[in-house]
């Protein structure tokens, strides 16, 4: 890690400045977002599909580019150098919606891949904290199984450990429930919801409400690529201030 | 896990008047083409044409007193075929469902190589010294399929990886023991001939197209114009042309590309040519294989701080290349059948060999038993690929749910 990185030049772990993206197509996808998360505070933005908020969170760590506007996460700026981009995403953890385990690497080779890698740290090292996270989110007896014999709670759980693993500084998650069976999806959101107790900053992409309502320290509403509402969670989901939220809630509630 | 039921054999062939009357049918045609065909090789063959010239056949006009050098590589790839399937039979096997088809296929080549190897000499006529070498040979390889098969498992690792290794290193020392070099004497590649040259054709065009390929499907697959337009080009020719008009251009242009000492001759310019032919459709296959990895793959990847490199080595090549893998196999396969046109251009490999010896006068006529040979042969070979290929294939699919 850079020096610059180890010395945060601000006190927020993202600042998001007006960013705006065009796809390749022309469509204007993120007109000018601005986002401030504070270390250890828990984000939720919502919003209607195709309101910019999956590509917004996937820009943080440069899954996506953008043309306007500025992104620092934990005091690198973005821009086209691959050398801080690398560097924030050692520290950006992500959680994907269809989970993205590495299908042909056991449970445990998931986990310590990146850390053995990408940090040149011992395997033994890694196989113990590895073991320990596994055992965290409830699965460590199935470490030395195959993603596909999971199911997919179990999958999202495993992929949920293999961030951490990383010991990132903020977890980023995109629509991390989603995809998963009704019965599965408290058995992730009470992994997540133990991660903001020990105090992991966190920006969530979700449509789950109760998990809003209890974790969230913020809620940001998007649509049409730009921020509607920013809220604590009381005021949101009791008292929204805009129209559009309202008709939102209306629909999802 | 339930027992998969199977209908009788008069169930499955005589179900309803039609299916029987087909069935009767085809019974009857095969079997006559078969009696035919056995009536034929064991009645009026002459296999003295095969007798005669065994020798041309397997290494051309290989020196005689050199030939030892030929056993010894005999010798070590037996021993690294039989590592490298007992390996493959001890290893945990993934995706099988209980009745499985490669155990018996295993089995049932084992005994056809077994009844190969000692009833073809002894067939041929050679002479008791020889056949004694063939079983020394056969009875080496299966005693190290069995060891290998026991031991596979505990040896893990090194196991897996250690033996994929054995073939390049194997083809560098067949290299030198055929070619000569290092205190042996040097053998020119002119004499070199039969199913020896066919097959260092093909295993020199199978080893070197395999890293071309895949270099060519990432090319395809990149971001950088310049690669990309370069790759897909390459591709686009090499496969808009047929192999023997590239194997006469390359007889002629060939010396011209390729520095100095590259391309000496006639037979390297050849093994060239069907090596930049194989990349460009294996670099399909791969191809298909990088669009078949989800795209979420490469992105958990380089979200957790994997560069490019690692990524794609770590990640998205080991699921790309799994999946390519009967179509690279299938490639592999057509390639060693390919060789066939080096006859063409005047190289003796099998096909040109045999042709040379139905043209002598002696021979007249029994160009049958020659090529029911030859086809025999190559079937051999190409039988063994996909075989090995398909038990590959088995270890190394990721287990799933109900498996």
């Amino acid at each position: 890690m850079t020096a610059a990185a180890m010395v945060p030049t601000s006190p927020a772990m993202i600042e998001a400045r007006g960013v705006e993206k065009w796809y390749p197509n022309g469509f204007h996808a993120l007109r000018g977002v601005d986002l401030t998360v504070q270390r250890g505070e828990v984000v939720v933005i919502m919003g209607p599909s195709g309101s910019g908020k999956s590509t917004f969170i996937r820009t943080f760590n440069a899954l996506e580019e953008f043309q306007k506007g500025s992104i620092t996460v934990d005091g690198i700026a973005l821009n086209d150098d691959l050398r801080q981009i690398d560097a924030i995403r050692r520290e950006v953890g992500m959680v994907f919606q269809q989970f993205n385990l590495f299908p042909h690497l056991s449970v445990l080779d998931n986990l310590t891949l990146a850390p053995v890698l990408v940090r040149k740290r011992s395997k033994g090292d890694v196989l113990n904290q590895a073991m320990a996270l596994l055992e965290r989110v409830g699965i460590a007896e199935q470490a030395h199984k195959f993603p596909g014999q999971l199911s997919g709670g179990q999958q999202q759980r495993v992929a949920i450990a293999r961030s951490l693993c990383m010991e990132p500084r903020i977890l980023l998650f995109d629509e991390p429930t989603s995809s998963l069976d009704p019965e599965m999806v408290r058995e992730v959101l009470e992994v997540m919801q133990g991660l903001a107790a020990d105090g992991m900053t966190m920006v969530v992409v979700t449509h789950e409400v109760g998990f809003a309502r209890q974790v969230a320290d913020r809620v940001v509403l998007m649509a049409d690529g730009q921020v509607v509402e920013e809220a604590t969670p009381e005021r949101f989901f009791d008292h929204p201030q805009h129209e559009r939220s309202r008709q939102f809630l209306s629909q999802i509630l | 896990m339930p027992r998969v039921v199977r209908p009788g054999l008069r169930k499955e062939l005589f179900a309803n008047p039609i299916d029987g009357l087909v069935s009767v049918l085809l019974i009857t045609g095969v079997g006559a083409a078969g009696y035919g065909l056995i009536h034929w090789a064991f009645g009026q063959a002459q296999w003295v044409v095969i007798q005669a010239n065994s020798t041309l056949f397997a290494v051309g006009r290989y020196p005689i007193g050199q030939q030892w050098r030929l056993w010894l590589l005999v010798a070590l790839l037996a021993a690294a075929t039989g590592l490298s399937w007992g390996a493959l039979r001890g290893l945990p096997q993934r995706d099988r469902p209980i009745r499985a088809v490669w155990p018996r296929n295993d089995r049932i080549a084992a005994i056809v190589l077994v009844a190969l190897c000692c009833w073809a000499p002894a067939a041929l006529g050679l002479a008791w010294p020889i056949q004694a070498r063939w079983w020394g040979l056969t009875a080496l390889l299966l005693v190290l399929r069995w060891l290998a098969g026991r031991y596979a498992s505990r040896l893990g690792k090194v196991a897996t990886l250690g033996l994929p290794l054995i073939w390049p290193l194997l083809y560098l020392v067949g290299m030198v023991l055929i070619g000569g070099g290092l205190g042996l004497v040097t053998v020119g590649a002119n004499e070199w001939g039969g199913l020896l040259l066919t097959l260092i054709e093909a295993s020199f065009a199978i080893l070197l197209s395999a890293p071309l390929g895949v270099v060519l499907a990432l090319g395809r697959s990149s971001s950088l114009p310049l690669l990309r337009w370069g790759s897909i080009a390459y591709i686009e020719f090499i496969r808009g042309a047929p192999l023997i008009t590239l194997l006469f251009l390359g007889q002629n242009i060939l010396g011209f590309l390729l520095p100095g000492g590259l391309a000496p001759d006639r037979i390297w310019r050849a093994a060239w040519i069907l090596t930049f032919f194989s990349a460009a459709y294996l670099a399909e296959a791969v191809r298909a294989g990088l669009a078949a990895v989800p795209r979420g793959q490469l992105e958990a990847a380089r979200s957790l701080g994997l560069n490019l490199p690692q990524a794609l080595s770590r990640v998205v090549l080991p699921q790309a290349l799994r999946i390519a893998l009967p179509a690279t196999v299938g490639q592999f396969i057509s390639l060693l059948q390919d060789t066939t046109l080096l006859s063409l251009i005047g190289l003796l490999d099998l096909l040109g060999t045999a042709r040379s010896v139905m043209a002598n006068p002696l021979y007249l006529g029994k160009s049958a038993e020659v090529y029911l040979t030859l086809a025999v042969l190559f079937w051999c070979c190409c039988a063994a690929l996909g075989l090995g290929s398909r038990a590959l294939e088995r270890r190394l699919n990721p287990p799933s749910l109900g498996r």
